[in-house]
């Protein structure tokens, strides 16, 4: 599991849109986020960029670091 | 005099700041960077010095007899200031973080955050910016609105406190919504201050019928 936990999701569902892998689903019931396959998650660490609220944890063991243009 | 005065002044150090300092440590999440964090910590012992103007609101005499009235009244301001500048910068807060990462940017964030109507916390928490702000502008503005509206000092206290109360309601169910650090433990000794404080504050604004009669000291009828 590389994304920790979600922890103050107010549900925009930014993280849904930007991650490529459909690892998380907003909960019908609850409308937040929740990590419905953890396992298909590639850590490109789009859904922790993209949270407004930075709700988004990472493992930081299986952390790789965020490529940017500049380098 | 003065070890009563300490006594209290280190009393309300350890319950307004101390012991929601140890609650944010014992928090269950993660840490972040140091910025974020430093955020989280000013937030949190703004909202506890927030509730804890409930104590400075005339409704513990020891605290009145300790320090004089007019100190305790300079007090409540100048927390109450200090405390809702913090609140009412809470949402840009929030994303200042963001000018300093990769990602999406701040003004973005900020939009989005305040733009998810669909979840009970975030309106909550725009319910509760605009009463804070209700609350600040009443307050400083207090003896303009006595003169213009012709009402007495007692009945805008009325109003503030109402208000106060009002704010302190939405706001714990906004934190336990939303709140990060906001679980079990450091929400139920919000949800406990805030009780007590309105509690003691419903006390102090009860109809003077109500309240037992004032007996002469050393007389037990």
């Amino acid at each position: 599991m590389t994304i920790k936990s979600i922890h103050g999701c107010i549900g925009c569902g930014e993280c849904v849109q930007s991650c490529p892998c459909d690892v998380i689903r907003l909960d019908p019931s609850s409308g937040k986020a929740v990590i419905a396959y953890p396992e298909d998650c590639q850590i490109c660490h789009l859904c922790r960029l993209y949270c407004p609220v930075d709700a988004i944890e990472m493992s930081p063991e299986k952390t790789l670091p965020v490529i940017t243009p500049w380098g | 005099m003065k070890p009563t005065r300490t006594r209290l002044a280190f009393a309300a150090a350890l319950l307004f700041i101390g012991l929601p300092l140890l609650l944010f440590a014992r928090a269950p999440v993660p840490s972040r960077t140091l910025l974020k964090d430093s955020l989280s910590i000013l937030t949190i012992l703004a909202v506890a010095l927030l509730l804890g103007q409930f104590f400075l609101a005339r409704t513990i005499p020891a605290v009145q007899r300790a320090f004089k009235p007019p100190r305790v009244q300079a007090l409540h301001r100048w927390i109450g200031y200090g405390a809702i500048t913090v609140l009412l910068l809470h949402p840009f807060l929030i994303v200042l973080p963001r000018y300093f990462e990769p990602g999406v940017r701040p003004l973005d964030a900020l939009v989005t955050m305040l733009t998810s109507f669909d979840t009970l916390g975030v309106l909550l928490g725009l319910a509760c910016w605009l009463l804070l702000l209700l609350l600040a502008l009443t307050s400083h503005l207090r003896m303009r609105l006595i003169k213009r509206f012709r009402i007495s000092y007692r009945a805008w206290r009325g109003f503030h406190a109402l208000l106060a109360a009002g704010f302190t309601g939405l706001a714990l169910w906004h934190a336990i919504e939303l709140g990060r650090h906001t679980g079990w433990l450091l929400g139920g000794f919000f949800a406990l201050l805030a009780i007590a404080g309105i509690a003691l504050l419903a006390r102090l604004y009860l109809p003077e019928r109500h309240r037992p009669a004032p007996q002469a000291e050393g007389l037990h009828i």
